[in-house]
């Protein structure tokens, strides 16, 4: 289980301190796909570096800590202080453009071994990994290709490889299709999730398409202006949000039959610049009171592992998604 | 695949872009309007206050021309020309020298400017683009910055200025090296070889501070810009070291445009000699190519601006051969 426990991650700028996370606190089973959705800006990312341990100025942690749940090489329990030490091999990261995260003027078998250790356990490496890309479905010459002499979706999988041939504990995957086509999108989907059960590890995906979110995850975290604001299983997710924004994001996906138009939800979400009272969500909330602009509300579990962050998270609410008139 | 046929479309363009070159060489200086030939027959007759006789300037005039290869009309004259040339790297003789073969003197002076020049180049080249390696990989560390102001502060020098401030530093101030050096002639030995070497270095070290800076700041830009690419980024990610990405992920990029820029000044290096050369009495191709200016020796001027154009060309060539090997993306299209 990864725990993060009250994670503030604040940029320094020329202007003073920004928190783009602002105190999250879940608990990530083993073995589970999490999604992370939530529009740009609401701190995907930066959570997705804080948990990958590329903490680099002018990012900082400014408080909190995430347990891994694993431990290192000495037997130290793995922190974010420690992690670092396990990129590759038990944390890895499936960048967002397959397109530009290879060196293009480098063979992929040597990129595929650059990571710290030495030579002679390298070349073995090398050999298992022939072998291991065979199953995802590319020609074992694709590892003495350049680059650019494969096509996307064959990059894409090479990424996928490189994130899985150590069968890692976490796998961090940031927008991994949004460069590839819906089929070829389809397909990395289903490889990383087949790949995901017979591993069994903890995969966390960023994604701003919730329809890819619904087919692939297990867990879903929906954020909003820094903050998570519903954490539970998908299925309970998807049928039954109870954070008013997050029904919003669900009600904007199309479904078969229904013709339409679908509504955007109206507004910005708050400055984190300014002083921030309340709920975040308050301005753009159709069911907002003076409480919610007041008091702001905690993520509680409403439902067995389902955590909401509203004052009215169990109200009833409209059925069929918001009506805005 | 093809890469006899790379090869061979590449050497097909080479001799092409030295044809044309010649052919402009040829075909520039005839549409002057003023004829060496006549000058020189002014400039006899005046010295014999014009006591020659018609028919011994009608001979002379036929000599000349046959020295200058004017004989014929424009299109005999280029294709005696061409034929003297390709196939004979034959200029005439001399003017001011005369009669001594100008292909004999360009010759004797090429190793001279080629050891030099070629030598500093490449020796700018390689420390200049480790340290504007360094300096740009490592940009965000202050004591990085002080490698980059080497750059900043060598290169808006011009060369004169900075080859005179070193000739007055190593050799006049602290007399580490002769104010005027001389270079021996003759059969070569371990003693004369050495003293080549010794006074060479002055004129060399003003060659590689000239070039240094400007490479420093040409690598560390584009150091800084590879940094930034996303496999720079996915490397570090794996936790590839910084040595590593340093090397494997931002010089092998960042190196490509560099070796142009290496195969372009190499290509140049005639151009150069012509200060170095003055200032330090040099004996390379730039001091005959000045001793020929100031004498109107026009054969000598037509063959050290040949052997330019074949610089030029060659390093040009040299590039799109070595390109490849660097550069997985043109090898396998």
């Amino acid at each position: 289980m990864i725990r993060l426990n009250n994670v503030v991650a604040s940029y320094r700028t020329g202007r003073g301190s920004i928190n783009a996370v602002d105190g999250v606190t879940i608990e990530i089973p083993d073995g589970c796909i999490l999604g992370v959705a939530g529009e740009s800006g609401c701190g995907k990312s930066t959570l997705m570096k804080v948990l990958y341990g590329d903490i680099l100025s002018p990012m900082t942690l400014a408080s909190g800590s995430i347990e891994y749940g694993f431990v290192d090489r000495r037997g130290a329990p793995v922190t974010s202080h420690t992690v670092q030490q396990e990129w590759f091999r038990r944390v890895s990261y499936v960048p967002q453009s397959s397109m530009n995260s290879l060196n293009p003027v480098i063979r992929i078998s040597q990129q595929f071994i650059d990571f710290p250790g030495n030579d002679p356990d390298k070349r073995r490496v090398l050999e298992q990994v022939r072998a291991y890309i065979g199953k995802l479905g590319l020609p074992a010459e694709a590892l003495d290709a350049y680059p650019h002499q494969l096509s996307g979706g064959m990059r894409q999988r090479m990424m996928i490889a490189m994130a899985t041939f150590f069968q890692p504990e976490l796998i961090l995957a940031d927008e991994p299709t949004t460069a590839l086509d819906v089929v070829v999108q389809k397909e990395i989907l289903m490889l990383l999730m087949e790949l995901q059960e017979e591993m069994g590890n903890t995969i966390v995906l960023v994604s701003h398409d919730m329809g890819v979110h619904y087919q692939v995850t297990h867990r879903m975290l929906i954020m909003y202006a820094a903050k998570a604001v519903e954490y539970g299983d998908s299925d309970s997710v998807f049928e039954a949000p109870l954070h008013p924004y997050t029904r919003m994001l669900i009600s904007s996906l199309p479904t078969i039959g229904d013709d339409r138009a679908r509504d955007g939800i109206p507004g910005r979400p708050p400055s984190l610049w300014g002083e921030l009272r309340g709920c975040r969500f308050a301005d753009r909330c159709p069911f907002a009171t003076d409480r919610c602009r007041v008091e702001e509300p905690v993520l509680v579990e409403h439902r067995p592992g389902h955590f909401a962050a509203c004052h009215y998270a169990g109200a009833e609410m409209p059925s069929g998604g918001v009506q805005w008139q | 695949m093809g890469v006899m046929r790379y090869v061979a479309k590449r050497l097909g363009l080479y001799l092409a872009v030295l044809f044309i070159g010649l052919t402009i060489t040829f075909l520039l200086p005839r549409l002057m309007p003023i004829n060496p030939v006549d000058g020189y027959i002014g400039q006899i007759q005046s010295r014999a206050n014009g006591s020659i006789s018609a028919e011994a300037i009608a001979e002379l005039r036929v000599n000349l021309e046959q020295l200058y290869g004017l004989e014929g009309d424009l299109f005999t004259q280029y294709l005696a020309y061409l034929k003297r040339v390709v196939l004979n790297f034959d200029f005439g003789p001399s003017f001011t020298y005369y009669p001594q073969p100008v292909s004999a003197m360009i010759l004797n002076a090429l190793p001279w400017t080629l050891g030099l020049l070629l030598m500093s180049t490449f020796i700018a080249w390689v420390m200049g683009n480790m340290v504007g390696l360094v300096a740009g990989y490592f940009h965000r560390k202050k004591a990085a910055s002080v490698l980059e102001f080497v750059g900043i502060l060598l290169y808006p020098i011009p060369y004169y200025i900075l080859a005179v401030t070193v000739l007055l530093l190593l050799a006049y101030v602290f007399p580490i090296f002769p104010l005027s050096a001389t270079f021996p002639v003759g059969q070569m030995t371990p003693e004369k070889f050495g003293m080549i070497i010794y006074n060479s270095l002055l004129p060399g070290i003003t060659l590689v501070l000239a070039g240094f800076g400007w490479n420093i700041l040409s690598m560390k830009a584009l150091a800084v810009a590879t940094t930034e690419e996303p496999y720079v980024t996915y490397a570090r990610l794996k936790g590839a070291s910084n040595w590593m990405r340093m090397t494997r992920y931002v010089f092998r990029n960042a190196l490509l445009p560099q070796v142009t820029a290496l195969a372009l000044s190499l290509g140049m290096v005639f151009n150069g000699a012509l200060l170095t050369e003055m200032i330090f009495s040099y004996p390379g191709i730039g001091l005959v190519m000045r001793t020929a200016a100031t004498g109107g020796d026009y054969n000598v001027l037509y063959g050290a601006i040949t052997l330019s154009i074949i610089a030029v060309a060659t390093a040009g060539l040299v590039i799109d051969l070595i390109y490849p090997l660097l550069d997985p993306r043109i090898r396998h299209r």
